[in-house]
């Protein structure tokens, strides 16, 4: 995988959609190298922030998994994510990030070949959109020699 | 409980000649000090000049009569004022609706005790930046804006007293075509009779002197009436015709205020390389964040080191306003603090308006005005 090939971060959720990346690689499903995954506890931990952190540091995709409705196992985890999912897809396109860049869906534990066909779609998508491109604010000069070092 | 609409005016002479439409807020402040039902009375009083609004903790009733008078040109924000300086007595306080919407939310959060306070609601059509006030009582008026004794939006016109009693008024259409006029925020508010307080009051409809109130909670009413009993207010019933012109008045307001949201949220919104050049002006100075009535966490985000970093100024607009947006968007009230002190005039209440009205399509929620708290709190499986 070259440099200049998209990155993708996924956040997985250890009770099933990590489940199902590991299912899916016990099982030797292959899916593309882009994405990197990141296991959370359980997708209600995850804030929009870090979603916005993720495109901050580089990522031309996010990707995140959870639980399908009612199998989460702290109750209630992935319909608050839910709810916060919504916020993120209406928050992306007033920064110039396109909706489609992010991406989030519920995965078992048993679901390898889920997974492996999300992925495949998702890098797809984000490879036919191409690296995301943005105007990141300059570091004028003056806050240059301010900044603590 | 029904809303009830009622006219009152203050019994007390000076109150009534001194206060505006009749002094009835004033009467009721003065009950409620005078019969010791609050410790302090939140209010605005006047400056150095009109274009001057200094919040003010009136504990005493005979001082009530200095408060009087309208200010639509000293923008302020009293909800944050309450929930971080004033928790700990009984409150009565004068609210715009915008004060009231985030006196609501903070409510919701548990940071404002409701028993404690008895919020008294004025209509508003909106205010003005001293700035801009100055700038065009200059411009539109002919007049040194240091000559200007009063000030008074009546009947879509904004109207100046000077010392020696003139009146010179120009239609706020006419001002606000040319980029004067009311704040922004304040042209696309759609919430101009405070619903969210306990009474709402203003004279739309009502006869001059008078001051047209509506009840609206169950308090309130208790509070008019018990202020009529013991001699504070005299009330009366306004007519059928008082009551359709108000509501003429209100639905005439609102129905612009929609059309300013569709040009300053959808035809004339920043593109996103416009945006690109706004955060990029950023100075990191927190001020938006601060002045913010309804974000109130001690600890911040945006000071952690995995969000902030030291070395970028502007800052990478992703994780400072976006991580401000993921926060605060849904409960904006667009009361317009933060794009009032942004020392760089970045346009964030659009922003935050805009975000919060995509929130209100999607989920029905009001910030400051739905009884709940946002969806996004629910621990609720749906």
């Amino acid at each position: 995988m070259s440099e200049e090939d998209v990155k993708i971060v996924g956040f997985c959720c250890n009770w099933c959609c990590y489940g199902g990346a590991d299912s899916a690689g016990t099982a030797r499903m292959q899916y593309p190298p882009n994405v990197r995954i990141l296991r959370v506890m359980c997708s209600g931990r995850i804030n929009p922030s870090m979603v916005l952190k993720a495109f901050k540091e580089g990522a031309d995709g996010v990707f995140v998994g959870g639980c399908h409705m009612g199998d989460c196992h702290y109750d209630a985890g992935n319909y608050k994510w839910n709810r916060r999912a919504k916020l993120v897809e209406e928050l992306l396109p007033e920064f110039g990030i396109e909706k489609e860049r992010f991406r989030f869906e519920w995965i078992s534990a048993s679901e390898g070949e889920k997974f492996q066909k999300t992925m495949q779609e998702f890098s797809a998508t984000i490879k036919s959109i191409g690296p995301l491109k943005r105007s990141t604010p300059k570091i004028t000069s003056q806050a240059k020699a301010t900044a603590k070092t | 409980m029904e809303s009830q609409f009622l006219l009152a005016k203050a019994k007390d002479e000076e109150l009534a000649e001194k206060g505006e439409c009749g002094g009835a807020v004033s009467a009721l402040f003065k009950y409620l000090l005078d019969q010791q039902l609050v410790d302090g009375v939140l209010t605005l009083t006047r400056g150095d000049d009109v274009y001057d609004g200094i919040p003010t903790l009136v504990e005493n009733s005979e001082d009530i009569v200095e408060t009087c008078g309208s200010l639509h040109c000293a923008p302020t924000m009293f909800g944050d004022l309450i929930s971080k300086h004033l928790n700990d007595i009984r409150l009565a306080v004068s609210v715009k609706p915008c004060d009231a919407m985030a006196i609501k939310e903070l409510e919701k959060r548990h940071q404002i005790n409701p028993d404690a306070i008895y919020k008294i609601g004025l209509n508003c059509g909106g205010t003005v930046m001293p700035i801009t006030a100055r700038k065009m009582i200059e411009m539109f008026y002919d007049v040194d804006p240091a000559d200007v004794v009063a000030e008074e939006i009546d009947k879509g016109k904004f109207i100046i007293e000077l010392a020696d009693g003139t009146h010179k008024s120009v239609e706020i259409d006419e001002l606000e075509e040319k980029g004067f006029g009311r704040r922004s925020n304040c042209q696309r508010c759609e919430l101009k009779i405070p619903r969210n307080a306990d009474l709402a009051c203003g004279n739309w409809g009502a006869e001059p002197g008078w001051t047209f109130i509506e009840v609206v909670t169950e308090k309130g009413k208790n509070l008019v009436e018990n202020a009529r009993q013991n001699g504070y207010i005299e009330v009366k019933t306004p007519s059928e015709k008082a009551i359709a012109i108000r509501e003429k008045i209100e639905s005439v307001m609102i129905k612009l205020a929609r059309k300013f949201q569709d040009k300053y949220l959808e035809e004339d919104y920043p593109a996103p390389e416009n945006w690109d050049e706004y955060w990029n002006r950023c100075i990191k100075c927190y001020a938006c964040r601060d002045v913010c009535p309804l974000c109130f966490c001690k600890e911040c985000d945006l000071e952690k080191d995995f969000y902030a970093d030291e070395n970028e100024i502007a800052p990478d607009p992703l994780t400072f306003q976006g991580v401000r947006l993921s926060h605060m968007c849904f409960s904006c009230v667009n009361c317009g603090q933060c794009e009032d002190v942004c020392p760089m005039e970045i346009p964030l209440a659009r922003i935050f308006h805009r975000m919060q009205k995509k929130y209100r399509d999607d989920t029905g929620f009001i910030a400051g005005v739905s009884e709940e708290l946002p969806p996004l709190y629910s621990p609720e499986k749906e």
